[in-house]
């Protein structure tokens, strides 16, 4: 049991220590991406782009 | 001092202030004092050797005030055996009672007081009697019969004569007698005193040990060997081989009866020695005893055990548990809750876990009382963790009974087994006892120390982020129809949403697409937060959006949407969603970014006019601290709950299973 607490201990505050130290986000519906300078200057391909990668709107 | 003649055969007598009686020293005879010449009483019988390290005309001293042993009777108990009475009397005229019992020394003083008693008859034991400015408790109510003396004595006593007598006893070992024999009755009052407090000196023959030499007999019905370890205090002796019982008063065996005993279940062989608690034990008895709940017949067995310096222990073993018991001043008791079922000693409150008839089945060995096969009495058993208090309310021929209370520690049967170097393995205990540790409340309590730093260390965490504070990167508020016109109702000529459009938003919508200002990142090193508020009813709306660098391109893609629906239906009110809704992203390297927004929602009018977005770094983000208090109290707890449930299986055994005390 004090094993099973120290891992339960070290995992719950290494999540929290790197989101409050860190500022690391380990939930949540989001990306990272390298968004290529064509699709930044290009109309209508933010939506294309993003549509790509899984955001779709709507509820 | 006045000197007298015996009656008898002529020799001196001496009558001292107070003397009541003398016996002579050389025919034994017992004569009482008169106005003129001694009066005769009657021949008494020689003294029992019971190992009494006193002697008489033994001189000592007591706070400065120096004594004589002048005399000393044997009275017969009702349960068998005699215990001995020594009269001291000091240099000052008084007189001082000293009762020793099982190797107990009790001192007390005639009290002058006219005492308001109560009947004999009407005192109870266990119950208190309040004497003056002192709450006596009674631990017993008997009848002594006079059997023998010499030297001084300063009572009227006769050969066979009884004397009823309460003896009491109070905090911090204050004891006293009321001697009913009296009329009124009489207190003697003092306490239990050592013989080195007596400051003894050697008065002829020097101060006696407790006899322990063993008495090898053999068994007179089978000839087995029949050792009596305790030869000065053995009352009752029970072959181990052929179960007959003897009464074994003054060295003798008599024989009683032979017993038809069961199966002893003994695993400590008679003989056996041992250390248990740094004592040196011997096993010089067992008894199985039993008590019948709810018509089920429950045994346990207790091995007495005597020590090296002739005092008696008791080892109970019951369904392969294991306690060492020693006895308890009743005045240490005090009762505090209804019905009897909570008790109070040496601060802890002890919980009554079952109280029942206890009768003897078997006896084996040699014991210090006229134990028999099928004596009885009421015993209640209290518990605190892994120490138990028992009670036993012996009845006694003539109508007295005593009280007795002994403390059980719980032994693991390793131990024993170890102590005693007993062979094979213990068996395996079965259930659980009333006192056996439960052995989850250390590592509950561990736990909990560790919950308690782990706690503090979350709340260290949270101050250090709250003291940083979070810092408003962006807030914005937008205005559809402002930043896009086309969007107003009257320009789109739609009627807002309805179920049946909804989820229909034609292929050629435009989305708008904003773009925020450029926003400074300066820490790398914290989360961001951005919050979306909109006034959406039973509606939605959400964001495309994009923190996109400036420099290198790296964008956090993200969505979030306002949702708040409700309404009613045949159980009610309902709703669902919020208005309010916040995405948190990693932390992004520090540098210039832009926050590209995109509307979305069903339809081509938008469900909201406007709504409100912010961005935030070094947020609190509840949901990890709320992760680190499930880790920090969930094992804890779960530990709590194996220490409670071990508890909860163990007060299942007793009679009493609710904390208030109910059946």
């Amino acid at each position: 049991m004090r094993i099973l607490y120290g891992l339960t201990l070290i995992a719950g505050f290494a999540l929290l220590g790197a989101n409050v130290f860190g500022g690391r986000e380990f939930f949540g519906d989001r990306r990272r991406a390298e968004i290529p300078p064509s699709v930044r200057q290009t109309p209508g391909g933010w939506r294309t782009f993003m549509h790509n990668h899984g955001f779709r709107g709507g509820k | 001092m006045p000197q007298a003649s015996c009656p008898t055969c002529g020799a001196s007598l001496s009558f001292r202030p107070g003397t009541m009686v003398a016996v002579c020293g050389y025919c034994k005879s017992l004569s009482a004092r008169t106005d003129r010449d001694p009066r005769l009483i009657g021949k008494l019988a020689d003294l029992v050797d019971t190992g009494s390290p006193l002697v008489l005309k033994q001189e000592g001293s007591l706070g400065g005030r120096r004594f004589t042993l002048v005399g000393h009777t044997q009275l017969g108990h009702p349960l068998g055996g005699v215990w001995d009475e020594w009269y001291l009397a000091f240099e000052d005229g008084r007189w001082g009672w000293l009762a020793e019992a099982q190797g107990h020394f009790y001192l007390t003083f005639k009290e002058q007081s006219q005492l308001l008693v109560s009947a004999w008859e009407g005192l109870r034991v266990g119950g208190t009697l309040h004497l003056g400015s002192t709450l006596w408790m009674i631990s017993e109510l008997s009848q002594g019969t006079f059997k023998t003396a010499e030297g001084e004595i300063p009572w009227l006593v006769e050969p066979g004569a009884t004397y009823a007598y309460a003896d009491l006893s109070a905090p911090d070992g204050a004891f006293a007698t009321v001697d009913y024999s009296e009329d009124p009755p009489t207190l003697f009052a003092g306490r239990e005193i050592s013989l080195a407090e007596l400051k003894l000196q050697a008065a002829g023959a020097p101060a006696k040990g407790p006899k322990l030499k063993v008495q090898n007999l053999p068994c007179p019905r089978c000839g087995a060997a029949m050792p009596l370890r305790a030869p000065d205090q053995t009352l009752r002796v029970a072959c181990a081989a052929c179960g007959s019982l003897f009464d074994a008063e003054e060295g003798r065996f008599s024989f009683l009866k032979s017993l038809k005993q069961a199966d002893p279940r003994m695993f400590i062989p008679l003989g056996s020695e041992g250390r248990l608690g740094g004592m040196a034990l011997t096993c010089i008895g067992f008894l199985r005893r039993s008590c019948t709940i709810e018509g089920l017949k429950y045994f346990w067995g207790e091995y007495l055990l005597l020590d090296s310096h002739g005092g008696f222990h008791w080892l109970v073993e019951s369904d392969g548990h294991w306690s060492l018991a020693e006895p308890v001043p009743l005045a240490e008791i005090r009762r505090t809750g209804a019905n009897d079922r909570s008790i109070h000693y040496a601060g802890h409150d002890y919980r009554c876990f079952q109280s029942t008839e206890a009768v003897v089945e078997g006896v084996y060995g040699e014991f210090y009382w006229k134990v028999e096969q099928g004596e009885r009495v009421q015993a209640a058993d209290y518990v605190h963790e892994n120490i138990s208090l028992s009670e036993e309310i012996q009845r006694h021929p003539g109508g007295g009974q005593e009280v007795n209370w002994s403390r059980a520690t719980y032994l693991p049967a390793e131990d024993v087994w170890r102590d005693f170097k007993l062979k094979g393995e213990a068996p395996e205990p079965q259930g659980i006892a009333p006192n056996q540790p439960n052995p989850h409340w250390k590592t509950a309590r561990e736990l909990g120390l560790w919950m308690a730093v782990a706690l503090g260390l979350l709340l260290v965490m949270f101050v250090f982020q709250t003291v940083n504070g979070e810092h408003m990167l962006l807030q914005e508020h937008y205005d559809l129809f402002e930043r896009v016109p086309a969007l107003q109702p009257n320009n789109a000529r739609q009627e807002p949403p309805s179920p049946a459009t909804a989820g229909s938003r034609p292929e050629d919508a435009q989305d708008p697409v904003f773009f925020s200002n450029p926003i400074q990142v300066v820490n790398g090193n914290r989360n961001l937060a951005l919050t979306l508020r909109a006034p959406v009813d039973n509606a939605w709306i959400g964001l495309d959006g994009a923190l996109v660098n400036e420099a290198t391109g790296t964008s956090e893609i993200f969505e979030v949407a306002s949702s708040y629906y409700h309404g009613s239906d045949s159980d009610g009110a309902w709703s669902e969603g919020s208005s309010t809704e916040t995405v948190y992203l990693s932390a992004v390297p520090a540098g210039t970014y832009v926050l590209r927004i995109a509307p979305q929602w069903d339809g081509k009018v938008p469900p909201v006019r406007a709504f409100d977005v912010e961005l935030r770094s070094g947020v609190a983000h509840g949901l990890y601290y709320v992760l680190a208090l499930l880790a920090a109290i969930l094992v804890p707890i779960l530990g709590l709950v194996r220490a409670l449930s071990f508890e909860n299986r163990r007060w299942q055994e007793s009679m009493f299973t609710t904390k208030s005390g109910g059946d």
